[in-house]
C-alpha cells in the first residue's frame, strides 16, 4: 500500500464506520438542542445552546479518539476504530470550528470592534480562558490538515507522529479552556462531573496500557553464547502466520513471524505510522500491519508491487530449538532466506 | 481488521454493538448535558427581584425625562408608577445620535424593549425626539453597600442573551461595556429586592475603568446605593 495509488481507499468498513460516526455526532446534537428544550431545559438563546453543544460534542470526539489508542492496545478488537481514527479527528476539528464560529458569531459580533481584536483584549486580568480555546482550535486544525497520507510521506513516519502527539496538547488546552471558563460558574456542576470523568478515564487507560507495555518492554533479549547474536525465544512457541517480538538490548524491537515451516525476522515498526508491525499477521503471504492494513514480504520486508514501503529485516538461527537473532538491522529491503524449521 | 473490507466474522458482532452502543452514548450524553442547568444566573434571576408591571410598547413610541448621568436613561411615568428604561443603540453600541443637548428633556424615542427581572432596556432605532423641559426625579441615597455579584451589561442582562451573564459570556460583556452600554451588577443575593443593580462609578459617572478587569467574574465591591424610582444604582468603588 502506497500514498501514491490509493488516494482514499473506501471500504464498506470505512464507510460503517463513518456512518456510525457521524450518526453519533448528529444524535448528540438533536439531544442537545432539541429534545433537551423539549424536555424542560432551561430556555436558552440557539446560538448559545449551539455554541455549548458544538463545544462538549468536540470535546467528547476528542476524549474518544486519544482513547482509541489505548482501548486498542489492551484490546485488539478495538484495532478497527483505530484504523479509521483520522476521520473521527477531521470531525473533531469541523465540530471545534462550529463552536468558535458560533462564539464569533453572537458573543464578538455587532460590535465597532473587530473580532481579531476583540479576541485579544477582552480577557483582561487573570484566568483566560479564550486562549486556551484558541490554542486547541489551531492544533486540531494543524493535526487535521495533515493527516492525509500525503503529509505522513511528505514529513516521514516518525515527525509526523511526533507532530500528532501534539493532539494531547490540545486536549489539555481543551481542559483548560474548559475548567478557566464553563466551569467557573454555578450550575456547571454536571460538566465537571463529566469533565473529571473524562480525563481520569483517560489517564487509567493510558497508564494500564503504558505498565503493560512496559512489562513487555523489561524483557530484554539476553545474548546468545556467540556475540553479537541474541536468544530471542523458542520457534515452538510461535503460533503459525503470527510473531514474537524480541527486543534488543539497544536498538528497536524485531518481530520474528512464523509463516508455513518458516521463521522471518523484520522491524517491529511499520514504515506507514509506526504501528505495532508485529501485533500484525501474514496474510495473503505477507505480514500485514494491524493498523492500516500496509503489506510486507517475509523474505526482504517490501511492500509487493507496485508499492514502495520497505522495513529492515534481520538474520536468524536455530540452535536447538532455540531463534537466535542478530540484532544489526540490515538497510531496508535486504533479502534474507527465511529460517526452514526442522 | 479495520483496514479489511469486512471485518473477520468473530469481530462482527463486537463492533456492531460499538456501531449501535457509541450513538446511543452520544445521545443520552447529549440529553444529559442539555439538561443540566445552563444559565449561571439561574430561574430565579427571570422572575426574581421586583417584577416590572408590564410595559406594551406604545405607538409611535415611549415618552419620558431623558437623563445622561451615569448612563442615558428614560424615566416613564410618574411618581410611584415611574420606571427607568436603560437605553442602547443596535447591537453592541450605544444610543444612536448626540444625546448631549436632550439631558433633563422630556423626549419621544422608538426602539424594542428588553427586560428581564427588574431591569428593563430601550433598544432605540433612532435619535430620541425632543419635547421641552422636564425636571429630572429625585434619587434617594440608601448608604454604603458591600454587595457581591457579577458585572455584566445591562442589554444581554436584560435578556438580549440567554445566558446574558457568566464567565463564557464576558467576552461579549466587555465588547458591550466598550461599546457603551450601560453596565449592571448581578447581585449574588437580592438586596432589597433587587437581583439586578445598575452599576455607576463612585463620581457619579459611569462604571469605573478599573473594574474591567473584573467583568464576568465573582467579585465584592463597596460603595453606596441610590434608588431612582424603582431602579437601584450601585456606585462600586475600585477594590483596593
Ligand atoms: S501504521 Fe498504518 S499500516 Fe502500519
Amino acid at each position: 500500500m502506497s500514498h501514491r495509488f490509493v488516494p482514499v481507499g473506501w471500504t464498506r468498513s470505512k464507510i460503517l464506520y463513518d456512518a456510525a460516526l457521524l450518526g453519533g455526532v448528529a444524535a448528540y446534537l438533536v439531544a442537545y438542542v432539541r429534545l433537551a428544550p423539549l424536555l424542560g431545559a432551561t430556555p436558552l438563546d440557539d446560538q448559545s445552546l449551539r455554541m455549548r453543544a458544538f463545544g462538549s460534542g468536540a470535546f467528547l470526539l476528542l476524549t474518544l479518539a486519544l482513547a482509541i489508542g489505548p482501548l486498542a492496545r489492551l484490546d485488539p478488537r478495538f484495532l478497527p476504530l483505530l484504523y479509521n481514527r483520522r476521520h473521527l479527528g477531521v470531525v473533531t476539528c469541523l465540530l471545534a470550528l462550529a463552536h468558535a464560529a458560533e462564539v464569533l458569531g453572537w458573543h464578538f459580533a455587532f460590535s465597532p470592534t473587530p473580532g481579531a481584536v476583540a479576541l485579544l483584549t477582552t480577557e483582561p486580568g487573570a484566568l483566560p480562558f479564550i486562549a486556551f480555546g484558541l490554542l486547541a482550535l489551531c492544533v486540531l486544525i494543524l493535526l487535521a490538515a495533515t493527516s492525509h497520507d500525503f503529509w505522513l510521506a511528505f514529513l516521514g513516519p516518525g515527525l509526523w507522529k511526533g507532530l500528532h502527539q501534539l493532539i494531547y496538547l490540545a486536549y489539555a488546552a481543551v481542559v483548560a479552556h474548559l475548567a478557566f471558563g464553563r466551569l467557573q460558574d454555578p450550575g456547571a456542576l454536571p460538566l465537571a462531573l463529566l469533565l473529571g470523568l473524562a480525563v481520569c478515564a483517560l489517564l487509567a487507560l493510558h497508564l494500564i496500557a503504558a505498565s503493560r507495555e512496559a512489562r513487555v518492554d523489561a524483557d530484554i533479549a539476553p545474548p546468545a553464547p556467540v556475540a553479537p547474536w541474541l536468544i530471542a525465544g523458542r520457534a515452538a512457541a510461535i503460533p503459525e502466520g503470527r510473531a514474537l517480538v524480541v527486543r534488543p538490548p539497544g536498538g528497536e524491537k524485531v518481530a520474528i513471524f512464523r509463516h508455513e515451516g518458516r521463521l522471518s525476522a523484520v522491524s517491529h515498526l511499520c514504515a506507514h505510522q509506526h504501528g505495532p508491525l508485529g501485533e500484525g499477521q501474514v496474510l495473503d503471504g505477507c505480514i500485514t500491519c494491524p493498523w492500516h492494513g500496509y503489506q510486507y514480504r517475509l523474505e526482504d520486508g517490501r511492500s509487493p508491487p507496485p508499492f514502495t514501503e520497505r522495513i529492515a529485516t534481520y538474520r536468524l538461527r536455530l540452535v536447538g530449538g532455540w531463534i537466535w537473532l542478530d540484532p544489526r538491522a540490515n538497510p531496508p529491503g535486504t533479502h534474507v532466506p527465511a529460517l526452514v524449521l526442522p | 481488521m479495520g483496514w479489511a473490507a469486512r471485518p473477520p466474522a468473530h469481530l462482527r458482532a463486537f463492533l456492531r454493538r460499538l456501531a449501535l452502543g457509541l450513538p446511543l452514548m452520544l445521545l443520552g450524553l447529549g440529553l444529559i448535558l442539555g439538561l443540566a442547568p445552563q444559565d449561571p444566573a439561574g430561574p430565579r434571576f427571570a422572575t426574581g427581584g421586583a417584577p416590572l408591571p408590564s410595559l406594551p410598547m406604545p405607538e409611535p413610541g415611549v415618552t419620558g425625562v431623558l437623563t445622561l448621568r451615569p448612563y442615558p436613561l428614560l424615566h416613564v411615568g410618574e411618581g410611584g408608577g415611574m420606571r427607568t428604561l436603560l437605553l442602547a443603540g443596535d447591537g453592541k453600541q450605544r444610543p444612536p445620535g448626540d444625546l448631549s443637548v436632550l439631558d433633563g428633556q422630556r423626549v419621544t424615542a422608538e426602539g424594542f424593549l428588553l427586560s428581564r427581572g427588574d431591569i428593563a432596556m430601550l433598544v432605540l432605532g433612532a435619535p430620541p425626539r425632543a419635547l421641552g423641559g422636564a425636571t429630572p426625579p429625585a434619587r434617594e441615597a440608601l448608604g454604603r453597600w458591600r454587595i457581591t455579584g457579577e458585572i455584566c451589561d445591562g442589554k444581554c442582562a436584560a435578556d438580549g442573551m440567554r445566558p446574558g451573564i457568566g464567565i463564557a459570556h464576558r467576552a461579549c460583556a466587555a465588547l458591550c461595556l466598550d461599546g457603551g452600554i450601560p453596565a449592571v451588577f448581578v447581585s449574588q443575593a437580592p438586596l432589597l429586592g433587587h437581583a439586578y443593580l445598575l452599576l455607576a462609578g463612585p463620581d457619579g459617572g459611569p462604571m469605573d475603568a478599573a473594574l474591567r478587569p473584573l467583568i464576568g467574574r465573582r467579585v465584592t465591591l463597596e460603595g453606596r446605593v441610590e434608588r431612582l424610582g424603582r431602579l437601584l444604582i450601585f456606585h462600586a468603588e475600585p477594590p483596593g
